[in-house]
């Protein structure tokens, strides 16, 4: 306790407390509290959180100390004063203090009271129970050691098998065809055309997983390959795009819009090689994006011809009776086995790539722009765009720069013309197999593209073939255009008949020049030559051509008449020469007299010859001498 | 753009903003550069897209008013290739251009960029503009989606008028990189790209908005 004597005053300091300092250093200052205030402060700082109540029974129990200090207690408690929970505090440690004190007292004296350690019962031990118990915890210690060296030595398999270096290296040869990233521990991959401008919105994203893993995991004993792909649900199996050019009735066949899975199709095995699952889910979104594109087209497309799309087909009409169906085939494998009848699969494969090829040059032109020049052009226009404004284009320019071809009207276009062609080809070799006299010979053009191709048509009789008719077709999306020896050019549609009349016509015609041609060398005359007679019946199809010769010496009249229809045609006049002294003045040769006048007809086949021309030759030398 | 969307676009067209980031770097440390971009832009399977351009910077300076607002111009700035004839002129306006807080990764100003004929120079001559600077630039260009990636380097011309190669200087031991999107108003999902982007070049080049009116 300190000494009375000493005084020490409470009280706060003279110094003014700051409030603020401002920017300038100009600093703000707090009045000094009051005497009264200061307390009131430092009383709050106290920790009152013991609460009176605990003292209420204290005093009885303290005895004749506390009754005076309860005499002060009394008025004050109802008044709450804020010293009032600081004397309450004081009082209860004294309190404790004294306490504390006596029983202090009464141990060092010990007359009352000794005090000792009170000793407590070693805990019983049971044997078993102890083994037990170390029994569990050396097993635990156990399995974690064994499991460590387990790993350990999956670890050392693994390095002296190079296992870990294969799946690094395997890694690497992923990881330079195909595009990865680490996400957390996981390694994934994206087998999606996103990067080569494809905008589908289904993504493929697989993942990387390690064999060895799976391995331990008791999944999957032995694999070829360390690295393992998990490719996405949607994603599995064998997909791709059926195109099928076929001759239906004259309405579209609804019927065959069922889903054709051909058997033949498997799926991947479980443990193929990474390289070849993911180009196989590649390939299979790739297809889904195909026909996404086509069937999207095919509803938004307003044609003449309205598509269909069924299901996984889309039905559309090429020619009339033809009917170009695209199907999109996919194979999961989880299908059930249906016992399709072995159908006949008319897989138009070149068309298929086309389809392929389309969305390909879809997806650079989504991804190469032209670039700009100069470099602040702006990005994403055509050449030809950007010079709209300074050369001041027009609506009418700038609308038909816009426009673009839909994927399905483009391979429309590529099937028009596939079947032209081929119906072209059938057309042409029926013909040259039908027709023997004169040959029919064709040379297709190597050099096509798939909208355009070209063929020569070389007619020519066997042994004379200095004298020859030539016919170049063109055959475009859906007209051939057939220019003619003689330069004509004339336009047909797509049907078989048209072609067919065209080179049977062009037979007589190939016959009458090979006959004037005969008649040059036989020193003949042609006294007309007709290509297009309206002599004659009325026939089918085709005209007439007609050619009449007259014999060196004016005393044979030969009429070659030749009609596609009704054939060949060859009669004979032989003049009198009594009739000579009939001539007009008008008439300057014998031979002009008898244009008309009663012809005798020849039968061609019994003329000696191996062809038409080779017979008519013959008859000619005959008669030249005659 | 569809043919049906010509008409309501000539009526009002929509403000075209320009987000730039810019960085820069030494001559001989421009071809990594090069490869980086190359591996990262769309164009990777073509060579380098070279371009060469000359551009004029036209001002119109307001006579009126001489004191007080020295500084109101318009200025103009046209641009040609030299390395292909055939396409247009460019005439660009550039707007003031706003740093923004933070939380905006790029800067951002008005362009208005279109192409015109050839005669746009005597045009603005006529119209009382007058040559301010030119100067031609070289480099290499590159896209990413819609990002326009240009890496150059800007000749002085030592002879005015004459774009011939050996009337160049280049200016300084660096290229520029420019990272551009050019989009209408309030997409600010282009700074967010465009952020992503110049981190992948990141130990190159830094790319960053420089506010023009520090520089000068």
């Amino acid at each position: 306790m300190a000494a009375p004597s000493v005084n020490i005053s409470v009280e706060a300091a003279i110094e003014h407390q700051i409030q603020e300092v401002r920017y300038d250093g100009q600093e703000i200052y707090l009045a000094p509290l009051s005497m009264s205030e200061n307390l009131s402060k430092l009383a709050h700082k106290i920790d009152f959180y013991k609460d009176e109540s605990e003292e209420k029974g204290k005093p009885t129990s303290e005895g004749e100390k506390d009754t005076d200090e309860e005499k002060v207690l009394a008025p004050f408690q109802p008044s709450l004063w804020p010293w009032d929970s600081v004397r309450n505090k004081l009082k209860n440690s004294l309190t404790e203090i004294s306490v504390l004190y006596d029983v202090l007292n009464i141990v060092k004296e010990k007359h009352y009271m000794v005090t000792d350690p009170v000793s407590q019962d070693p805990p019983e031990l049971k044997a078993s129970l102890q083994m037990l118990a170390k029994k569990k915890s050396l097993v635990a210690a156990a399995q974690l050691l064994s499991t460590g060296a387990e790993r350990l030595k999956r670890v050392q398999v693994e390095m002296t098998s190079n296992t870990q270096d294969n799946f690094l290296m395997e890694l690497l040869k992923l990881r330079r065809n195909w595009r990865l990233k680490k996400v957390h521990n996981t390694i994934l991959g994206e087998l999606s055309y996103k990067s080569a401008g494809s905008r589908f919105w289904q993504g493929g994203t697989f993942e990387v997983l390690k064999t060895s893993d799976l391995a331990a995991d008791g999944e999957v004993a032995s694999r070829k390959s360390s690295l393992d792909v998990s490719i996405p649900s949607e994603l599995e199996g064998v997909a791709y795009i059926q195109v099928e050019v076929k001759t239906v009735s004259d309405l579209m066949d609804l019927t065959s819009a069922t889903l054709k899975m051909p058997a033949g199709l498997g799926t991947v095995s479980a443990d193929a090689y990474w390289q070849q699952k993911l180009e196989v889910a590649q390939n299979v979104l790739f297809c889904k994006e195909l026909f996404a594109q086509l069937a999207r087209e095919a509803v938004q497309v307003k044609g003449t011809t309205p598509h269909m799309v069924v299901g996984n087909q889309i039905l559309t009409n090429v020619f009339p009776g033809i009917q170009l169906s695209i199907v999109l085939c996919h194979y999961t494998g989880k299908e059930k086995k249906v016992n399709l009848a072995p159908h006949k699969l008319e897989h138009n494969h070149v068309l298929e790539h086309s389809l392929h090829q389309l969305l390909r040059e879809v997806h650079d032109r989504n991804l190469n722009y032209s670039p700009p020049h100069p470099a602040n052009a702006m990005l994403g226009m055509s050449k030809r765009r950007r010079l709209a404004g300074p050369r001041a284009m027009s609506r009418s320019e700038l609308v038909e720069m816009v426009q673009s071809e839909s994927l399905l009207e483009q391979i429309l276009k590529q099937t028009k013309h596939a079947v032209l062609r081929i119906r072209t080809m059938h057309v042409i070799d029926q013909l040259a197999v039908s027709i023997q006299d004169p040959q029919i010979c064709a040379h297709w053009s190597c050099l096509n593209s798939s909208l355009e191709s070209s063929v020569r048509i070389t007619i020519t009789s066997y042994c004379y073939e200095n004298c020859k008719t030539l016919l170049v077709l063109l055959i475009g999306i859906d007209t051939i255009k057939v220019v003619m020896k003689d330069g004509r050019v004339c336009t047909l549609l797509f049907e078989n008949s048209e072609l067919r009349d065209l080179i049977q016509w062009q037979i007589c015609q190939h016959h009458a020049q090979s006959i004037q041609s005969l008649a040059k060398m036989q020193g003949w005359q042609v006294l007309s030559a007709i290509i297009n007679s309206g002599h004659g019946d009325m026939e089918a199809y085709g005209t007439t051509t007609d050619v009449m010769l007259a014999s060196p010496k004016g005393n044979v009249i030969l009429a070659f008449h030749s009609n596609p229809v009704s054939g060949n045609k060859l009669a004979i006049k032989k003049l009198d020469p009594s009739l000579d002294a009939h001539i007009s003045p008008a008439v300057t040769a014998s031979k002009w007299a008898s244009l008309a006048g009663d012809f005798q007809e020849i039968n061609l086949n019994q003329l000696e010859g191996r062809n038409l021309v080779g017979k008519i030759d013959m008859l000619m030398a005959r008669l030249t001498s005659s | 753009m569809e043919a049906a969307a010509l008409a309501p676009s000539l009526k009002n067209i929509a403000p075209q903003q320009e987000y730039l980031l810019q960085g820069s770097i030494l001559d001989t440390h421009r071809d990594v550069l090069l490869h980086r971009l190359r591996g990262l832009c769309d164009n990777a399977e073509r060579n380098f897209e070279a371009f060469s351009d000359y551009e004029a910077v036209y001002v119109l300076r307001n006579s009126s008013t001489a004191q007080q607002s020295q500084n109101q111009h318009v200025t103009f700035r046209v641009r040609h290739a030299l390395d292909h004839s055939d396409a247009p002129d460019h005439i660009r306006y550039l707007g003031q251009a706003e740093l923004g807080d933070r939380s905006r990764h790029t800067l951002v100003r008005a362009c208005l960029d279109v192409a015109c004929s050839s005669n746009v120079r005597d045009f603005l001559t006529e119209m009382g503009f007058r040559i301010d600077h030119d100067y031609v630039v070289k480099g290499h260009f590159f896209h990413k989606g819609r990002m326009k990636v240009t890496v150059y380097k800007i000749f002085r011309l030592i002879q005015p008028n004459k774009t011939d190669p050996h009337n160049l200087e280049p200016l300084g031991q660096s290229h520029l990189v420019e990272l551009s999107v050019v989009a209408p108003l309030g997409q600010e999902q282009i700074g967010e790209d465009m952020k992503n982007f110049a981190e992948q070049l990141k130990p190159l080049v830094l790319l960053e908005k420089f506010d023009h009116r520090k520089i000068q």
